[in-house]
């Protein structure tokens, strides 16, 4: 009974009910969009740099990775400091610089990374095979379209062009055995990878035994903050980035979406709010007499409170539930924008959607609607019943 | 220039005796809070930790310009004599780029050519160029910024619709009176408009204050997190014009949809509220 009642007294004003449903489900997009955007970039991030299962990061003092074009010296005696440190697994050297292929007479730039093959954690092979010998490569999709070549090519690469003089620098023919994805570059960049040494050979003597980060995987999740300190004390020269540094860098670099997001999901639970709570009190209100008299024939108080809780719950609950899809649909073109921010990894998702997230804007919402439902609920349950009577009466 | 700023190394010297003359530098005002530095004070430079630098006087603190690109960026800056910097890097006679002024944009024009056909190993751009190039992030948030306003200003429509069904509907009896008297149909859409425009101007004109205070609040802490002088919030008479004239143009198509709603019943049905009783009853059979 009492649920026919609410049925009917939804659907006896089809539109106002339609509207204040579409309402509810524009704020709970924006609001799960928000949640998702408050997190999901942490959460994105975080899960891109253990993806490859290294905990730390070294870098020169007082930079980031890769963030300047500085490099840490004395790299072969780095890594064997760092293998002695009880604790380390594995030592993944770095070293980023520029690659100039010539084919024909066109030149493409693209971004190299020098690694050790057998430990690196930079990308993932996606066709043929990682680099054995000192003169192979692999190729990101974007330089294979770019330059044209295929796996088995030979490349006629270089390692720096003298703009004095017009010319490369650092030539060395280089055999194209596989296609790699990746994992910390921006979309559509052209990228490949090579051993270190030959990196170090063409780049002549700036890069001398020298590279731009080092990767420490330590043997668990609980030995990190140890072995963080323990290469603290053996290498003064670097900096060491754990995962949760990284994240405080991110999240200080980040926070003014942080800070979007905390503001616009407030404002978007405002208006869900603010709409309920008005529809139900004009709705209450229109519908004093029916209320009085359902108390005049004995129906209890709470009865009354608990059929206005269900109408503005109802709304709430189907216009929450229509706005989580909505909401998936905008975050994901939300998302493609902020995916063309500029030196961004491709991996990072701004809205990344957990299940957590539907949760807590579907009880952010459902708080709400229960909130919207006081005052109407307050006011049908508390009018005198004989006064009201007579005003409505006469009206 | 990078890789000198990453690696800057500053510390107190007092103790040593200076070789020569020390000459001078300035320092970004972040750098000068940070550290503890003021105008006079000496300070030790060198291009890599422990290595070898000059003795140099702060002369000058300066404050960075309002550059979008700069915005996320923390390191701090140090404006050196050339000589000196190429010194102590050991660039030699080498610069990483020229800044030339024009007295034109032809002048710019002919510039331009002149030295990317002449000269040999350089390559002149456009400032403008540049700017549009290192602007590219924030093209990108002004995109995410507009689709946010996208769906604010749907949500709006509705709540604006919302409010303005509930507001007619709630006059049903005083508008049937009307009706009976005589009064035509269009004169109550009339009427319903404008009390819809007059709400929306309002609702405009307090928005309009709102978004002022927030992009007060929202300079100063955005001001003090990245400690630049950047406007992050900017209200110009355009955006107010846009936004009014949105505000205005959902209140009326919400009170003529109201309005007409409202017409199509009978007069005597709204003043008896028959109408709903029928959709009360329809609702529960």
């Amino acid at each position: 009974m009492l649920l026919r009642l609410v049925w009917a007294s939804l659907i006896r004003h089809r539109a106002r009910t339609i509207l204040a449903v579409l309402g509810v489900a524009v704020s709970a997009a924006m609001l799960l969009d928000m949640v998702m955007l408050s997190s999901g970039m942490r959460a994105s991030f975080k899960n891109l740099l253990l993806s490859r299962g290294f905990q730390i990061r070294l870098s020169p003092k007082g930079t980031l990775p890769f963030d300047t074009d500085a490099t840490i010296a004395e790299a072969g005696a780095v890594t064997a400091s760092l293998r002695a440190i009880p604790g380390v697994t594995t030592v993944s050297p770095v070293l980023g610089g520029q690659l100039y292929v010539t084919i024909g007479d066109r030149m493409t730039t693209a971004i190299a990374i020098g690694v050790d093959p057998a430990v690196q954690g930079d990308y993932e092979i996606t066709a043929g095979r990682s680099p054995r010998a000192a003169n192979e490569l692999v190729a990101s999709d974007d330089f294979l379209r770019a330059t044209g070549a295929q796996i088995g090519d030979t490349l006629a690469a270089a390692a720096g062009f003298d703009p004095q003089l017009r010319a490369v620098t650092g030539r060395r023919a280089l055999v194209l055995v596989g296609r790699a994805h990746f994992i910390y570059l921006a979309a559509a960049q052209n990228a490949v990878a090579l051993p270190l040494q030959t990196l170090q050979e063409m780049r002549g003597e700036p890069a001398r035994d020298r590279v731009s980060l080092f990767m420490v995987r330590a043997s668990s999740s609980d030995s990190v903050d140890s072995v963080l300190a323990n290469i603290e004390r053996a290498l003064p020269r670097v900096t060491a980035v754990s995962i949760a540094t990284a994240m405080r860098q991110v999240d200080e670099r980040l926070s003014y979406f942080r800070q979007l997001a905390v503001i616009l999901g407030a404002v978007s639970l405002g208006v869900g709010f603010l709409l309920v709570t008005t529809l139900v009190t004009v709705s209450v209100n229109e519908r004093l007499g029916e209320i009085i008299v359902m108390r005049a024939i004995g129906v209890a108080r709470a009865r009354v409170v608990l059929q206005v809780l269900l109408e503005s719950t109802a709304i709430m609950l189907v216009g929450a539930v229509g706005g989580l899809g909505l909401g998936l649909v905008t975050a994901r073109y939300l998302n493609s924008i902020l995916a063309s921010l500029p030196g961004l990894p491709a991996a990072i998702d701004f809205f990344l959607f957990e299940p957590r997230d539907a949760w807590t804007a579907l009880g952010a919402l459902a708080s709400a609607g229960v909130l919207a439902d006081i005052y109407p609920s307050w006011r049908g349950a508390s009018l005198p019943i004989a006064a009201t009577l007579r005003e409505e009466a006469v009206a | 220039m990078t890789a000198l700023l990453a690696f800057l190394f500053i510390q107190a010297i007092d103790s040593i005796p200076p070789r020569s003359a020390p000459r001078s530098i300035a320092i970004d005002e972040r750098l000068a809070a940070d550290a503890g530095l003021k105008v006079g004070d000496r300070i030790f430079v060198s291009a890599a930790p422990g290595g070898a630098g000059d003795t140099v006087i702060i002369a000058a603190i300066t404050r960075g310009r309002a550059d979008p690109s700069e915005v996320a960026r923390s390191e701090y800056r140090v404006r050196m004599h050339l000589d000196q910097l190429q010194t102590l890097t050991g660039y030699a006679d080498r610069v990483d780029r020229f800044a030339i002024g024009t007295r034109s944009e032809p002048a710019t024009d002919s510039a331009l050519r002149a030295i990317n056909s002449v000269a040999f190993g350089f390559r002149a751009h456009r400032s403008r160029d540049i700017a549009v190039e290192t602007s590219r992030t924030f093209v990108v948030v002004s995109r995410f910024h507009r689709a946010i306003g996208v769906i604010t200003i749907v949500a709006s429509a509705i709540f604006l619709l919302c409010i303005m069904l509930l507001k007619v509907d709630e006059r049903r009896r005083d508008i049937a009176a009307l009706r009976l008297l005589g009064i035509s149909n269009r004169s109550i859409i009339r009427g319903v408009m404008i009390e819809a425009a007059l709400v929306s101007s309002l609702g405009s004109a307090m928005g309009v204050g709102l978004g002022w205070v927030a992009s007060l609040i929202i300079n100063w802490h955005y001001r003090g997190v990245y400690r630049t002088p950047l406007a992050f919030a900017v209200i110009t008479p355009s955006i107010v014009g846009l936004a009014v004239a949105l505000s205005l143009v959902l209140g009326l198509g919400a009170g003529l949809l109201a309005g007409r709603r409202l017409v199509r019943q009978p007069p005597l049905d709204l003043l008896t509220g028959r109408h709903e009783r029928r959709r009360a009853v329809t609702a529960t059979a």
